[in-house]
């Protein structure tokens, strides 16, 4: 509670460049958030890559814990490989991923090249960015949602799936109603710690972007980052009252799913 | 709420993702902490030391030594910090805020410190012998309100790069001393194909203002004129838009040169042999040396106004004032000041000299000539003013905007001088 506590009084602070505490400002630094010709842009940009990322995991995530439910040669070596990505450094992976997409050196134009294709400015045109990171962002958060899901998977019970078979239910029939609602725990806890983990994930975004000068491909975790210390703002207080928004709109974000999951139950 | 926000931190660590981290340090961070560990009047056990990380290979073992050599002839621990450029400025913010701030700090600005008066000044703590022997430039360069506050460290200066190879074969018999023969040097390299590309122009956030500086001030610009900002000024308007014609009218630099960065851009490329031309520094130099790839030479900036003007970049130590900490401050700093010391470094990084007896020292040193020979016409960008502070972040994430298709160098530039007269008042 007590790092919030400094965010929420750094956030009514005045501060040099410096870092020197210059007085209080009241709610002054939240007044000035709203005006910054940028955060329209920023929010839009959170708000898609939060989405896209969270919603794209999951999918692929289902797939590969069911794959991975099944027995086949050389399981234990796939789901070992799975956790690479995650064990690795975010940093290490996000300039590894810099250097698949840069334009000159990257093996992504590599391979265009030798589809006789014309290379693609992956981080620096502006219709390509974002699909770029989102695209780290999945690579990145599939081994721990594929866990979950598959913990999820191993706890159902194989006689529910022998006693749908006897009643005639197979195949995608069997998965939508007998699979899918008996993961609905794992798919809730996987969401919502998507959700924050997306929401606050920094190193891809500020990795994959750092060569685009401007704001239009911050999400508010960089953003934030920016205004303390890489922008004419530099400005400790104003980034704290965006660190303390950013707070309560995950907050908000979360709390809201748990209910729409919750009310989406009770019919069922 | 404490729950939602530990979970993100945890989710850090496990990714080991060090300045998310340490944001949420910056953010989070413990103000209110104890003060530091300088004692209660008298001698400190101990004085924190922050330097930048010029190199991996030259800079701890350097001041790891002479932190060393300090103890033992003092008997003053040095607690020393060695933080990488990426996240000195936030991580020295963050010592300030919680009132922990370093004894000694290196950084390449100094004067919003100053101006916050946090420093001692030269008299404080410099012995005269050691405020005598700083090169005139550089300590005028550290002045704020006439007083020395910022002590020059060490100094370096930018030189135009050519590929010898490259210019051969397009023809270009010698590299280019004006703007005009430089566009048409680099047309005729652009010209071989293969991907070749005349000039590696970065104006990415890592260093544009350092390329626009020395753009700027060839064509007979400033950042100020008459100690006002000075930055869209007609001069500066035309010079921009060259830049932005060399992109997209003359098409002689590489892919979106506003979102290229120098170190891992415009270097990585002339490393490779894909560049006719690039400005470049000793650093540069030497990886060139050790990798053998590139036959280069070295030369002055091309002009617009008869005489060549460089880039010359001067970074600082700084010395906090804190209880009882003058005398350890003052014994440490006149350890590095010391000729054999201060250019064992500046010599193993491959920087400039700041002091005199520096510059006799190293004026032997052929692989320097190039930039001591430059040193003369080198200038500063006005670290003096605490302005610059805002107005150099400013330009990195601006000033890329104005060469992309569709920018608007005037625009940008009048944006960056409204900013910087408000950050002024």
């Amino acid at each position: 509670m007590y790092p919030a506590i400094e965010l929420v009084r750094a956030s009514f602070g005045r501060y040099s460049v410096t870092g020197l505490h210059q007085g209080t400002v009241g709610l002054r630094n939240y007044a000035r958030l709203l005006g910054l010709e940028a955060l329209p842009a920023v929010v839009g940009n959170t708000a898609v890559w939060v989405a896209l990322v969270v919603a794209i995991t999951l999918v692929l995530s289902l797939g590969l814990a069911q794959l991975l439910n099944e027995s086949f040669p050389g399981r234990r070596l796939v789901r070992w490989a799975l956790i690479v990505p995650w064990a690795a450094s975010l940093i290490m992976t996000s300039k590894l991923f810099v250097w698949i997409y840069d334009y000159y050196f990257g093996l992504l134009n590599h391979l265009l090249a030798a589809a006789g294709r014309a290379p693609i400015d992956w981080l620096g045109d502006d219709r390509t960015v974002m699909g770029a990171m989102i695209a780290v962002g999945v690579f990145v958060s599939l081994p721990f949602t594929t866990y979950v899901l598959l913990a999820g998977l191993q706890t159902i019970a194989g006689e529910v799936y022998e006693a749908a078979r006897v009643d005639g239910a197979t195949g995608w029939r069997s998965y939508r109603w007998i699979t899918l609602p008996l993961l609905r725990p794992a798919l809730l806890v996987a969401t919502v710690l998507n959700l924050i983990y997306v929401f606050n994930s920094f190193p891809i975004v500020w990795t994959l972007n750092d060569r685009n000068p401007g704001f239009a491909h911050d999400t508010m975790i960089t953003f934030m980052y920016k205004i303390a210390f890489k922008s004419a703002l530099r400005d400790v207080g104003l980034a704290a009252a965006l660190g303390v928004v950013n707070v309560l709109l995950i907050l908000a974000a979360v709390l809201a799913y748990l209910r729409a999951a919750r009310w989406r139950e009770e019919p069922a | 709420m404490t729950k939602t926000y530990t979970l993100p931190r945890n989710f850090c660590s496990m990714g080991s993702m060090t300045r998310r981290g340490l944001l949420a340090l910056v953010l989070l961070g413990a103000t209110t902490l104890a003060a530091s560990g300088c004692g209660d009047g008298g001698r400190p056990g101990s004085i924190k030391v922050v330097i930048a990380e010029y190199s991996r290979d030259h800079t701890r073992p350097f001041w790891q030594a002479l932190a060393e050599e300090y103890t033992k002839q003092t008997g003053v621990r040095v607690d020393l910090q060695v933080i990488d450029w990426n996240s000195i400025d936030q991580q020295v913010s963050t010592m300030v805020q919680n009132n922990q701030p370093p004894d000694v700090l290196n950084l390449n600005s100094f004067s919003s410190y100053a101006r916050d008066g946090l420093l001692y000044s030269g008299d404080e703590v410099l012995s005269p012998k050691t405020r005598e022997d700083f090169l005139e430039a550089f300590a005028q360069g550290g002045t704020y309100q006439g007083k020395l506050y910022g002590f020059p460290i060490l100094a370096s200066a930018r030189a135009f790069f050519y590929n010898r190879d490259l210019l051969t074969r397009a023809g270009v018999a010698a590299p280019p001393r004006t703007w005009d023969d430089f566009v048409q040097a680099a047309r005729r390299v652009q010209a071989l194909g293969g991907g070749v590309i005349g000039y590696a122009l970065p104006l990415g956030p890592e260093e544009a203002q350092a390329e626009w500086s020395i753009w700027m001030w060839n064509n007979g610009g400033d950042w100020k004129t008459g100690g006002a900002w000075a930055i869209n000024s007609e001069k500066n308007v035309q010079t921009l838009t060259f830049l932005a014609a060399l992109a997209n009218t003359h098409k002689v630099t590489q892919v979106n040169p506003g979102k290229t960065n120098r170190t891992d851009g415009a270097f990585q490329l002339f490393k490779d042999g894909k560049v006719g031309m690039v400005m470049g520094f000793s650093p540069l130099a030497a990886q060139l040396d050790a990798e053998g790839k590139v036959a280069y030479g070295v030369t002055q900036m091309p002009t617009n106004v008869g005489t060549p003007v460089t880039l010359g970049v001067e970074d600082y130590l700084m010395a906090f004032k804190k209880k009882g900490n003058q005398e350890a401050v003052r014994q440490f700093l006149d350890l590095y000041y010391r000729p054999e010391q201060i250019t064992r470094w500046i010599g193993a990084e491959g920087f400039l000299p700041v002091t005199k007896s520096g510059r006799e020292r190293m004026s032997g040193n052929e692989k320097l000539r190039p930039y001591l020979e430059a040193l003369p016409n080198a200038r500063l960008v006005p670290t003096t003013d605490p302005t610059w502070d805002k107005v150099k972040l400013d330009v990195q994430q601006s000033i890329g905007l104005a060469v992309q298709p569709g920018g608007d160098p005037r625009q940008v530039l009048d944006r960056i001088q409204k900013s910087a007269e408000e950050s002024a008042r």
